[in-house]
């Protein structure tokens, strides 16, 4: 072994790779594809990992072993919570708007409306750690909150995860600028670059707009049934 | 995309990857051995673990209940996930999602020769396959040491080897390991190294995911493993509550470990059925694309959606052991039953996705080795896809004798033995298949061949235990031990050494001795059937599983048992032996083309270049066109006059062949 030459990113030189013109368009094609079903097939994943969450939530309120589902109708705290749900849909609804914009043509109000649909994004991550150190029950105390627990946590996940996505996406817009200059605009553009952005970021909103769907459910869920 | 016969001028890069961000340079890599490798993950892996049980032990110091308990789960769980972290963190898997985050790229990933790269985090998917095949193996090997030990203690009803608790926690271990190892034992190898060559691809459609799903694999591999540090536990594979929430830190191991793996299920899954979608070739069709492609993809949909669920069950038992909340606590409002529902929702599925990756590999053989086209290839397609949709509507066959209502037993008694009719359309176009066929028996056709022999035994004991009165009977009993070996290890492991010996030669590009193979065979097959076949005879007499004593008047038949499967175990000495002699001590080079087969993953040069095509194929027809005259080419491979044809014994009698001579 030589090793200098050992990692694969910085290895031997590399054969000479040849494309020819629809290759690369076949390449280009199959890379957006890959966002646009990546992406309704990751939402897929989510489903059923909430679809879980909401058999164990049905489950056990339908058994409500000792009459322990929700003893005295306690709830989490309500205020808090429909804050939560109300900030992570005024993101979503924020995100999708961009999403819109950046169709027509304007990058800036889709990366205005993405940066704030993260900082609201981030609000409600915060607001639901906080809900945590207020509740009043123990955790295992009942199954609502037990189930309630549960959400907690994959609530957070589920945020940081659409966080993450479209943050990722307006880093590279803005890492992208010097593109703009070159090649029209990254909403306007017919380039590869600009194609597979275009992809990502819709398949992100998409993504943003499950996670109001999933917050709206289970703030009826908690806090409404 | 049109395809045309002329090619437009070609765009030379100087990288092999086409410059798809605007040309980014990257974050700078270290060279060698100060780069992220194994050694590097386990430093990671270490660390993290330190870390994380020193915050878990921190994070319980207030809570006297779980500090004084004996076994603080939180800081075991926290050890547990943040070496995980760690590893991947040590390993590079975390280096572009962290590089996004500032909206870099890496730089492309070069082709490199060196055998370090199988130590490393990258994104070819053969390599991926590669480490693949050596993480299932150890996995394999794992778990079958474990039944060795198993085996030995049952050598005697009631003088023992080990105790009681050592010796459930062995079985436990055993369950475990082998179950996770199979999820992956096709998927992963196989499934992607062959898929992409199979459909015409230069690559798979998210390359890191791949590498994700394989080192987080390892990482859940050392998870459960480490079950063994903390004393084991005692549900068996299925992990059942109230027994759970009782048991000790070995369980957070459990717990942790079966989440982490489903992780990497999901994301291996996720990848493929992404690939497959989107990356087909032009002209490869969903009526050309291979039928273990078709396999592949009807497991993937398992695998993203039955998944999830199991990492959402193992995710509120580590709740219910770290945040004290009750999902599986009836005393406090949850329910023992919770577990079991989402267990088995997850559960069932897993044993299609174990068991239709290997009939996709038997589906490639059997042409192969008749000559003859496969027969009712569309069948086969509809069979599995029936079976993965079926598969979600039987999991509670499995509550037969708790946690379901009686009344509802029939409802899933039917939709259980309904899913014995995609299961024998299956069967159907195996059989058809090798109606009037001439034989070559090779290493891989014995192996397939004894998977039909093998599942048939356990498809059908398996109608019967689907039956409720029968079901009633033998439940928790070595007969359904013996019906579910024989189903996993009887079809999916022989398929998986099939497709070893099928694919090796192209994996590796040197040739598996073939008098070797055949002992291993052999051996294998006759005495998995002597080992697992009295299991039957044992369960209707009455011996419960996950039990170490047992009635004297079963222990000829426990001996005979035994016996044989120390046998069996010796028998993967055989090829081990031959992966080592063949591979490594006194390679031969492969043909180009040992099987004359006319997959599409077989006429590429061996080695495989880093790119896999040197143009994108053209595929004109499906590869089963064995034995008919004036057939239709397969593909057009963009080389010139290159064609590789149906009907032939091979592409090189078309036109030469351009490939450069198998190393």
């Amino acid at each position: 072994m030589s090793g200098d030459n050992a990692v694969t990113d910085t290895a031997d030189k590399p054969q000479m790779f040849t494309e020819t013109p629809e290759e690369r368009e076949f390449e280009l094609r199959a890379a957006v594809g890959a966002y646009w079903s990546g992406g309704r097939l990751l939402i897929g994943m989510f489903t059923f990992l909430f679809a879980s969450l909401a058999f164990a939530y049905f489950y056990l309120r339908s058994n409500n072993a000792g009459q322990l589902w929700r003893p005295g109708g306690i709830t989490a705290p309500t205020g808090i919570g429909g804050a939560i749900f109300a900030v992570a849909v005024a993101s979503s609804l924020l995100a999708i708007y961009g999403q819109g914009r950046l169709r027509s043509g304007s990058t800036l109000d889709w990366e205005v409306s993405g940066w704030t649909a993260v900082l609201g994004g981030l609000v409600a991550i915060g607001l639901q750690i906080w809900q945590l150190t207020q509740l009043p029950f123990f955790p295992g105390s009942s199954g609502y909150a037990s189930c309630f627990i549960g959400w907690a946590v994959m609530n957070i996940m589920l945020l940081v995860s659409g966080v993450y996505w479209l943050e990722t996406n307006l880093a590279l817009c803005i890492r992208l600028r010097r593109l703009d200059a070159e090649d029209g605009t990254l909403a306007t553009s017919v380039g590869p670059v600009a194609q597979l952005f275009r992809a990502n970021v819709e398949s992100c909103t998409y993504f943003w707009g499950f996670m109001a769907v999933v917050g709206g459910l289970f703030w009826v869920f908690f806090y409404l049934i | 995309m049109t395809v045309t016969a002329e090619r437009e001028t070609e765009v030379v890069y100087p990288d092999p990857t086409p410059p798809v961000l605007g040309g980014f340079q990257g974050l700078p890599q270290r060279p060698g051995w100060l780069s992220q490798h194994l050694g590097t993950a386990a430093i990671g892996a270490v660390l993290g673990y330190l870390l994380g049980h020193w915050l878990g032990n921190v994070v319980a110091s207030g809570y006297t209940n779980i500090a004084d308990s004996g076994v603080n789960a939180v800081a075991i769980t926290g050890g547990l996930l943040l070496g995980v972290f760690g590893w991947l963190l040590g390993i590079g898997a975390l280096n572009y999602p962290l590089a996004k985050m500032v909206g870099l790229e890496l730089r492309p990933d070069y082709e490199s020769t060196s055998w370090t790269r199988y130590l490393r985090y990258t994104v070819d998917h053969k390599v991926v396959g590669l480490q693949y095949v050596i993480g299932v193996l150890a996995f394999l090997f794992t778990g079958g040491l474990l039944a060795m030990g198993i085996r030995t203690e049952l050598l005697s009803p009631s003088s023992h080897l080990f105790g009681p608790g050592t010796y459930i926690a062995i079985v436990s271990e055993h369950g475990t390991i082998m179950m996770m190892m199979a999820t992956s034992v096709i998927v992963g190898p196989l499934g992607n190294w062959l898929v992409p060559l199979m459909i015409g691809a230069r690559r798979t459609a998210f390359p890191r995911v791949e590498a994700f799903s394989f080192w987080i694999f390892t990482a859940g591999y050392l998870v459960i493993l480490s079950a063994l540090f903390y004393g084991g536990f005692p549900t068996g594979w299925t992990g059942y509550a109230p027994l759970q929430t009782q048991a000790g830190g070995g369980m957070m191991s459990y717990l942790v470990g079966f989440a982490v793996i489903g992780l990497g299920m999901m994301a291996a899954g996720f990848n493929l059925a992404v690939t497959i979608i989107n990356y087909r070739a032009p002209g490869m069709t969903w009526s050309r694309i291979p039928i273990f492609v078709w396999s592949i993809l009807a497991t993937c949909a398992l695998l993203t959606l039955a998944t999830p669920t199991l990492v959402a069950a193992g995710f509120f038992g580590i709740l219910d052991h770290t945040a004290q909340t009750a999902f599986f606590v009836t005393e406090h409002g949850g329910s023992s039953f919770l577990w079991e529902n989402l267990f088995w929702f997850f559960g069932h599925p897993e044993v299609y996705i174990m068991a239709l990756p290997g009939f996709g590999i038997v589906f490639e053989i059997l042409p192969v080795f008749t000559r003859k086209p496969l027969f009712a290839y569309k069948v086969a397609a509809a069979g599995m896809v029936g079976v993965a949709l079926l598969s979600f509507f039987v999991w509670q066959h499995h509550l037969f004798q708790s946690g379901i209502n009686p009344d509802m037993r029939p409802l899933f008694m039917l939709t259980t033995e309904l899913i014995s009719i995609p299961t024998g359309f299956i069967y159907l176009v195996g059989l058809g298949t090798l109606y009037k066929a001439k034989i070559k028996f090779e290493v891989p056709m014995l192996f397939a061949l004894a998977l039909f022999f093998n599942f048939l035994i356990g498809g059908i004991t398996g109608v019967f235990l689907s039956d409720v009165p029968v079901n009633v009977t033998v439940h928790g009993s070595f007969f359904v031990l013996a019906h579910f070996h024989y189903t996993i290890m009887g079809g999916l492991i022989f398929a998986f050494f099939g497709g070893l010996y099928y694919w090796l030669p192209k994996m590796t590009g040197k040739t598996m001795n073939k008098k070797l193979g055949q002992i291993h065979f052999w051996i294998m097959f006759i005495f998995f059937n002597l080992t697992f076949f009295p299991m039957f005879l044992i369960g209707l007499l009455g011996q419960p599983r996950r039990v170490f004593e047992y009635a004297q008047n079963l222990q000829a038949l426990n001996d005979f048992s035994s016996v044989s499967a120390f046998i069996l175990g010796a028998s993967f000495l055989v090829f081990v032996a031959n992966f080592v002699w063949s591979i490594f001590i006194k390679p031969t080079p492969a043909p180009a083309n040992p099987w004359d087969s006319l997959g599409l993953e077989w006429q590429t040069p061996t080695p495989v270049p880093y790119y896999n095509f040197e143009r994108i194929p053209v595929v004109l027809s499906d590869p089963y066109h064995y034995s008919e005259e004036n057939a239709p080419a397969v593909a057009d491979l963009g080389e010139e006059g290159v064609l590789v044809a149906a009907g032939a014994s091979s592409p090189a009698s078309v036109a030469e062949d351009p490939r450069p001579p198998a190393q």
